[in-house]
């Protein structure tokens, strides 16, 4: 982070984090071909794109039109990292040939050798690059998020698993200075002690960007474990199920997208239905009770939230509203997602991610964790739980591992279009 | 009541063991862990720096008090009055959720309004811990023309005139300049009429108005006044409420000859006559329910002085279908809790124009006919606004005696001011 005064918003970090190099996203490539190389699908829409570009920049040198300007922009990321990938490639060609080449002295070879080593990385970099501003931006990465957890199979030690699983954002937001509130905490006894079973939370994480940094988390977490609660020790195991929504605060949405009939976020205020739970009898100054609870159900979709947790009804019903936004969004783009993919897995059969999927396990034992989608596992167990940076590897490959995806998808529609 | 399960009480205390205390008094498990939750936040942070034994004593202490039925506000110290953390205490009745969502939404049909006066006045009598006229200020604040609030808090209690001026402070916001609107609290007696004996701690409306240089015209009444009749106080409040909540705030005081159900209604008339004097165009007054909305309606339409009367529910700002009781409409979803009443420009300010609803002679008249509610600046008069009632509604006796009044009651302070 550099000089933010504001400790809380820093931004910078997550932009940090989103963009730290991860060699696991190479990986991929090791499949079909050495790691600087790029599939040539992509290598073509690149190319293609640039001579748009020439065309575009072009036309803009003979009077301004603002849409082409608008998409020079986008295209300009592209095409500065197709220059850089040219430039790799072509260093990393010529040292090549030149120890190849018979010619060379035995002292030169060793120099180019040398270098050869250095111009593989900056080309693997590059192809990187090349491949990330080739692939769409995940349309709610900018969003703040929030992450609902849940117990799932497994009772009480479900239920403790869970609480662990919450600390253990919350100490990887505060490690990272990232802003988080907890927006609901409900466990069985109605206080926030550690170690007592959790039956669901929400913490909000405010801070723009969180989405593209958190999408990966959603899923079926696993822990197999001794629980406290075991007398025998047996290794138990059980899960707690991580959703994560993008937030639509009204500061980073803009209040026209919420009052946009187009966006995910619209709910006409005519298809909601508001209950405000209050003590039964005459009311007025007749009672005086605490209750303070709204519950909203949105009757197309009979899709219900409420929320208690402040003793102020309008309170209540604020958190109430952004929720059951969020929902929405969420249903609305699955939806959606729902029709992108079955078009995409008629080509690539992209593992679908979503609340039902085992994704990671914990195992206590071995003090080991495995992410089942980029098959990469840890050992540094505790730092992972502590939020730590092994944490972050961990989020790292599975990022890696959904660009991956993203770039098979991307390729089967290339395919798709030349058919 | 009825007994609790002895199943619940066994899973409250699985639970936590303090949790089975609440539930006498809160009946139901969620809303019993919401309040001990709250105790638990108020108890950390009184308790901030002293020991877990010094704060575990103190939260058991608190869900006792709570146990035996003394209201959480009162424990805490605060109630939300719509968006308003409002202090709370002992000997002031708490703030209930019906009444501001009936001044929020009083508030939201205003703050739209076309045609409001530069200064829009308004007047809460029984005001209490003050709850209705910060609420209406804080409402009103982000109203898109900027309009002048003048707000005016009244109640015999001098125990709520305190709690309301530190309620006052308390919120007012200290970055705002607050030339956009003045709040006061102001001692009187609502049902004591002008011609009665007057004292400095019990004045009339109109002599503690004028004692205080408070203007004599007001635009916008409110009121939530003692509603409840002996056997109401009886058979419907809570214990909470009896054992721990002022009687004068609730039950209104017996007078001879009165029924039971006349009891309960010893304001209105007093409320609507002072509405009259002082003019206003817009009237809101709490009840108990539709029978009583129901009197005050009709009070209300006998008096003929205004031109709309309707009966709100717990929440007006719910849409529910169209409904009439005796002729009035019904507005939201819930009890009835209150009746709204507007005559002259008020019915433009509500955006009830085209409601031509009722009742009496002024709305009998072709539009064209009717007076034209504007406000000759008279440079002389304290209080600049004529009366457009004035020569034509059955009250034509304007309390000239508040002027004596206004001269015994400096007497009577500079007499105080000597003796001590
Ligand atoms: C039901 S409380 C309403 C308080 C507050 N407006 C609220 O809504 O929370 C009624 C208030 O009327 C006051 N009161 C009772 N008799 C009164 C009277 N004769 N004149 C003025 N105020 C009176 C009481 O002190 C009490 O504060």
């Amino acid at each position: 982070m550099t000089s933010t005064t504001t400790p809380w918003i820093c931004r910078g970090c997550l932009v940090r984090l989103a963009r730290r190099p991860a060699r696991h996203h190479v990986r991929f490539l090791t499949q079909t071909a050495a790691p600087e190389s790029m599939p040539p699908a992509l290598v073509a829409r690149a190319r293609a794109i640039a001579a748009d570009h020439k065309q575009l920049t072009d036309k803009l040198s003979q009077g301004f039109d603002a849409r082409a300007a608008k998409r020079v922009g986008e295209f300009s990321s592209i095409l500065h990292a197709l220059q850089k990938w040219d430039q790799a490639n072509e260093s990393v060609a010529e040292l090549t040939s030149l120890i190849h080449d018979p010619t060379t002295d035995a002292e030169l070879r060793e120099l180019a050798a040398d270098d050869l080593e250095a111009s593989r990385t900056a080309l693997a970099d590059a192809s990187q690059s090349l491949t990330t501003s080739l692939v769409p931006v995940h349309p709610f990465a900018h969003l703040p998020c929030l992450i609902e957890i849940r117990p799932g199979a497994g009772g009480s030690e479900a239920a403790i698993f869970a609480g662990d699983l919450l600390r253990m954002y919350q100490a990887f937001c505060n490690r990272n200075h990232v802003r988080n509130t907890l927006l609901k905490y409900e466990n069985t006894n109605g206080t926030q002690e550690g170690g007592v079973p959790l039956s669901e939370a929400i913490l909000e994480v405010a801070s723009d960007g969180a989405y593209g940094i958190f999408r990966c988390e959603a899923g079926v977490h696993r822990v197999q474990r001794v629980p406290v609660t075991e007398t025998k020790g047996r290794t138990h195991t059980s899960a707690a199920s991580v959703l994560v929504l993008p937030s639509v605060e009204e500061r980073s949405l803009g209040e026209e997208d919420v009052e946009d009939p187009e966006s995910d976020y619209y709910i006409d205020p005519k298809e909601v239905k508001t209950e405000i739970m209050r003590a039964r009898g005459a009311g007025g100054q007749h009672v005086n009770t605490t209750e303070s609870a709204v519950r909203l159900t949105h009757l197309p979709t009979s899709i219900s939230v409420s929320m208690q947790d402040s003793r102020s009804q309008p309170k209540n019903k604020e958190k109430a509203w952004r929720l059951l936004r969020s929902r929405l969004a969420q249903l609305r783009r699955e939806k959606r997602e729902e029709d992108m993919t079955a078009m995409r897995r008629s080509v690539v059969g992209v593992a679908k991610m979503g609340r039902g999927d085992k994704v990671r396990t914990y195992n206590w034992g071995q003090q080991r964790v495995t992410d089942h989608r980029s098959g990469t596992t840890v050992h540094d167990l505790d730092d992972v739980m502590a939020g730590g940076q092994t944490l972050d590897k961990v989020m790292e490959s599975v990022r890696g591992w959904l660009m991956e995806k993203d770039v098979e998808a991307l390729l089967a529609e290339e395919s798709l279009t030349k058919k | 009541m009825p007994r609790l399960p002895t199943s619940l009480l066994r899973k409250a205390r699985a639970i936590d063991p303090l949790l089975p205390r609440l539930l006498g008094v809160c009946r139901e498990l969620r809303a019993a862990q919401n309040e001990l939750r709250w105790l638990r936040e108020y108890a950390d942070k009184i308790a901030r720096g002293r020991s877990g034994k010094a704060h575990r004593t103190l939260l058991r202490g608190m869900v006792e008090n709570r146990a035996s039925g003394k209201p959480l506000q009162y424990i805490v110290g605060t109630e939300y009055f719509g968006d308003l953390e409002i202090k709370c205490r002992p000997g002031v009745l708490i703030p209930r959720q019906e009444t501001a969502a009936s001044v929020t939404h009083l508030t939201h049909l205003l703050r739209s309004a076309q045609g409001l006066p530069d200064e829009l006045r308004v007047l809460d009598l029984c005001t209490g811990t003050g709850c209705i006229p910060l609420l209406f200020k804080h409402e009103f604040s982000d109203a898109p023309h900027p309009v002048r609030l003048r707000l005016l808090g009244i109640d015999l209690s001098q125990e709520a005139l305190d709690l309301a001026k530190q309620n006052l402070e308390r919120l007012q916001e200290p970055d705002v300049d607050d030339e956009s609107s003045v709040i006061n609290f102001l001692q009187a007696d609502v049902l004591k009429e002008s011609w009665d004996e007057q004292t400095v701690e019990r004045p009339c409306i109109q002599a503690a108005l004028n004692f205080s240089r408070q203007p004599q015209f007001w635009d916008v009444l409110i009121s939530n006044p003692p509603y409840i009749s002996p056997s109401g106080y009886w058979t419907t409040t809570t214990r909470s409420v009896r054992g721990f909540e002022p009687k004068l705030a609730l039950v209104p005081p017996a007078s001879e000859g009165a029924t039971d159900t006349d009891q309960g209604d010893t304001f209105y008339p007093r409320l609507l006559t002072i509405a009259s004097e002082c003019e206003a165009k817009i009237i809101l007054l709490e009840v108990a329910d539709m029978k009583q909305a129901l009197r005050v309606a009709n009070l209300a339409r006998r008096l003929n002085t205004c031109t709309g009367i309707e009966i709100w529910r717990d929440q007006p700002d719910q849409k529910s279908g169209t409904e009439h009781q005796d002729g009035f409409p019904v507005i939201g979803t819930g009890n009835a809790r209150s009746v709204l009443c507007w005559r002259g420009p008020g019915a433009a300010w509500l955006g009830k124009e085209d409601e031509l609803n009722v009742m009496g002679a002024a709305t009998d008249m072709p539009l064209s006919l009717q007076p034209q509610f504007t406000y000759p600046f008279v440079e002389s008069s304290e209080d600049s606004r004529s009366s457009y009632l004035e020569d034509r509604t059955m009250h034509n006796h304007r309390p000239r005696g508040a002027y004596k009044l206004f001269e015994a009651g400096r007497q009577l302070v500079s007499q105080d001011s000597k003796k001590k």
